[in-house]
């Protein structure tokens, strides 16, 4: 038996260093609670610490892993939440590939976990399928307020007054410029104040076509084109999303206006270019401007860092200004055993101290108003340029249930444009068709 | 192998005191030992597998919702055919999505119908090439073998940097083609670039088959005087046949079945000019926001039929054309 002993201590510990340097999704808890039994049945340890998983409420949260580094972040901000909570267990279990078809086939078994990343893309879907805990009752018992967060991106994971999910962080489209290019040609660098006509104007002058270099980025992308509808007047969609806008005489106006740059040499698509995104054709130089969001910034910062740029929010159009708006919450599932846990969680990791680690560490902008006045945002006009976008006239990227169908077709009009000539009219009509019957589909 | 598994049992429990069939019962006790692991992987992930998407092919399902029966709605909408399969007099207009029926079918076919030719010929003229006394022949086999065993992703990522607009196709041919974003050619960059990893696997299974000839045979062809086409004309394409059907077969499969390269390199696009049957079933199941997972389910059923369809007209074809007939 003595002999015995001598060897369990050792194994016990490094199977206890084992699991500890492993990533936190894989030991579960029935594991730890084996472990803890055979260590008192020999008495050899007899408290100790891990024992504790046994009663402690566990939180499993998951959410797609954009870069080791934001990983690394997160894990840290959990681990100062588990020493100041030592009641709560957070399992963080990252989804790396298609987040979306994991988390929906998790969802379909029934083992989701408790707290997951919500993009506002997807958002209708799931509130509709009544896969979201309402959480203004957990909010109020935690002290959370609405007023505390950038109403546009509160409002966004809301629907018919009821809240499921508290932001997390945000993009927005700014307009990235070259300052060496604008200095080359000539011409003022924009401003917050520009407009339409001062960026065909500077697009015309800097654009280079015999030389693969133009002056604006116009990609067939669903994800960038809206914010020129919007800016003229238009929707995508009404109100409810019940139907599409796409073919009012906003969107037509606004579509002949952004696929002239193209038609005119002023502008083009990265394909023209050989690329497969506009960010490497603005790093390389043979943009001149690109609609791109806080994205963008890192990745100049690592693969061009010697580009000289500068970023404004979009022009405005006819009708004032419009930008779009890409969100991410945390949200609950229904199927949660410890909502007040999952909540506390989310508070803290949403809270402006954490906030404030995400900011200073590059990777997203803070959802609290508090922190427009931030040192990070000063001392960063980019970023803070990319922040501003969300206060004024921006909606968030979002068209109901058939979201992807809109997208596919908004894109598909604007490839039909550029590819093969069709007329703009004619092309938004039949896009705008196409949504119609999708939406019907889900009748 | 399905009637092999159900006869034996009536072996296994008869007779028990005889010797030999003892010895039989012993035997066929063995391999159902060693049957097991792998029956139990198949009952799983296959037989259960297949017939739950077949139940599922009659339901509206999101994941987020559990599945709600649907009867043969979700083929209706797929097919785009009402009057196939009618529906009660209250129903509402069909709500069809005719992606299948004007894109992804027509895609699929052709691409079936050029690909499987051209990688069967060219596969059988590098067989031939190789089969002879070459100079550096073991060489150029496994040059013509790497891409197959080389990840599909891979060389996908690798045409994609070759055949963009600043490519080094265009450089070469000095064309001005955008390849893959442009509707008329994107497909046809797919297409060769799966006779290009298939060809290879393809020319390793002529060669085999090539090598399988009895030399007799060409020895009393030479004696009767045949001169080298009648050879290759009466002896050795026939002998292939079995072969031949093999190899059409499997590139028909795999054909109808492609995937993974329109996935890495065209998502489908543009303008669904690459999108194919089993690129659509994906969408549907999971790319969408509004998933749907019946209807992917019903696709892929009417895939699979299609497939076979296809698989027993060229068996007609390749068997019916000449008198041997072993494959």
């Amino acid at each position: 038996m003595k002999t015995l002993l001598k060897w369990f201590v050792p194994l016990m510990v490094l199977s206890l260093l084992l699991a500890a340097c492993q990533p936190a999704a894989t030991p579960t808890p029935e594991k730890v609670i084996e472990t803890v039994t055979v260590e008192k049945e020999k008495e050899v340890i007899k408290t100790v610490e891990v024992e504790k998983p046994a009663e402690r409420a566990v939180v499993r949260l998951s959410g797609w892993a954009a870069s080791p580094e934001e990983t690394a972040l997160l894990q840290s901000l959990l681990l100062d939440f588990t020493v100041a909570n030592p009641d709560i267990v957070v399992k963080y279990e990252p989804i790396t590939g298609d987040y979306w078809q994991q988390l929906k086939t998790s969802i379909a078994s029934g083992v989701e976990p408790d707290v997951f990343y919500m993009d506002i893309f997807q958002f209708p879907a799931f509130v509709r399928d009544e896969v979201l805990l309402p959480i203004d009752d957990l909010m109020a018992n935690e002290g959370i307020k609405r007023d505390d967060f950038i109403p546009s991106l509160i409002d966004a994971f809301s629907a018919d007054g009821v809240t499921y999910g508290i932001p997390k962080d945000f993009n927005t489209l700014g307009l990235f410029y070259n300052k060496d290019m604008f200095a080359q040609a000539g011409i003022a660098e924009p401003t917050n104040d520009w407009t339409w006509e001062d960026l065909q104007a500077a697009a015309e002058a800097l654009s280079d076509p015999a030389n693969n270099v133009f002056g604006l980025g116009v990609p067939a992308d669903a994800g960038r084109f809206p914010i020129f509808v919007f800016q003229n007047g238009g929707d995508i969609m009404t109100e409810d999303y019940s139907d599409t806008l796409l073919d009012s005489p906003e969107a037509i106006e606004a579509a002949t206006f952004y696929t002239d740059f193209r038609k005119n040499q002023i502008g083009a698509i990265p394909a023209d270019v050989g690329e497969g995104w506009q960010g490497t054709v603005f790093g390389k130089g043979q943009f001149a401007m690109v609609y791109e969001g806080g994205w963008l910034i890192p990745y100049l910062k690592q693969q061009f860092p010697n580009i000289n740029y500068g970023v404004v929010t979009p022009p405005a159009g006819p009708k004032g200004e419009g930008n779009l708006i890409f969100t991410v919450a945390y949200v609950i599932s229904r199927n949660c055993k410890n909502p007040e846990a999952a909540m506390r969680v989310i508070n803290y990791l949403t809270s402006v101290e954490a906030q404030t680690k995400v900011l200073e560490s590059g990777f997203a902008l803070p959802t609290r108003l508090s922190l427009q006045e931030s040192e990070y945002l000063k001392t960063n006009p980019a970023s803070n340029a990319i922040f501003r976008g969300a206060l004024e006239g921006a909606r968030p990227f979002v068209w109901g249930l058939v979201g992807s169908d809109v997208n596919d077709q908004m894109s598909k009009a604007l490839e039909r444009i550029y590819l093969e000539n069709q007329p703009v009219d004619e092309a938004l009509k039949q896009a705008a068709e196409a949504i119609r019957q999708k939406i019907a589909e889900t009748q | 192998m399905a009637e092999m598994v159900s006869n034996r049992p009536a072996g296994l429990f008869r007779g028990g005191n005889n010797p030999e069939k003892r010895k039989k019962r012993s035997e066929a006790l063995t391999a159902y030992v060693f049957l097991l692991p792998y029956l139990f992987i198949f009952l799983t992930f296959t037989v259960f597998s297949i017939g739950y998407a077949f139940y599922l092919s009659f339901t509206r399902y999101n994941l987020l919702r559990p599945p709600e029966w649907w009867g043969l709605e979700g083929y209706r909408r797929v097919l785009c055919l009402e009057s196939l399969l009618p529906r009660g007099e209250d129903a509402p207009p069909l709500a069809c999505d005719d992606l299948f029926i004007k894109k992804a079918l027509p895609n699929t076919v052709k691409y079936t119908l050029i690909v499987v030719p051209v990688q069967t010929v060219l596969s059988l003229i590098l067989a031939f090439a190789m089969d002879q006394k070459l100079r550096f022949r073991r060489l150029f086999r496994t040059i013509y073998y790497l891409p197959s065993v080389t990840s599909s992703v891979v060389i996908s990522l690798i045409f994609v940097w070759l055949f963009s607009p600043l490519g080094i196709v265009n450089q070469i041919f000095n064309l001005d083609i955008n390849w893959l974003n442009d509707p008329r050619y994107a497909f046809y960059t797919i297409m060769i670039l799966n006779v290009f990893t298939t060809s290879g696997t393809l020319m390793l299974i002529f060669l085999a088959g090539l090598q399988d000839i009895p030399t007799a045979i060409y020895e009393a062809a030479s004696i009767d005087g045949a001169n080298k086409f009648q050879v290759l004309r009466y002896i050795t394409i026939p002998m292939l046949r079995p072969v031949v059907f093999f190899v059409v077969t499997v590139g028909l499969i795999g054909c109808f079945q492609v995937f993974d390269q329109i996935y890495v390199m065209t998502s489908g696009g543009p303008l669904d000019s690459t999108t194919t049957v089993a690129y659509l079933i994906y969408k549907w199941a999971f790319r969408d926001t509004t998933v749907k997972m019946g209807q992917a389910a019903a696709l892929s059923f009417i895939l699979a039929l299609i497939i076979l369809v296809f698989t027993l007209i060229q068996r007609r074809i390749i068997e019916g054309s000449g008198s041997v007939g072993s494959a």
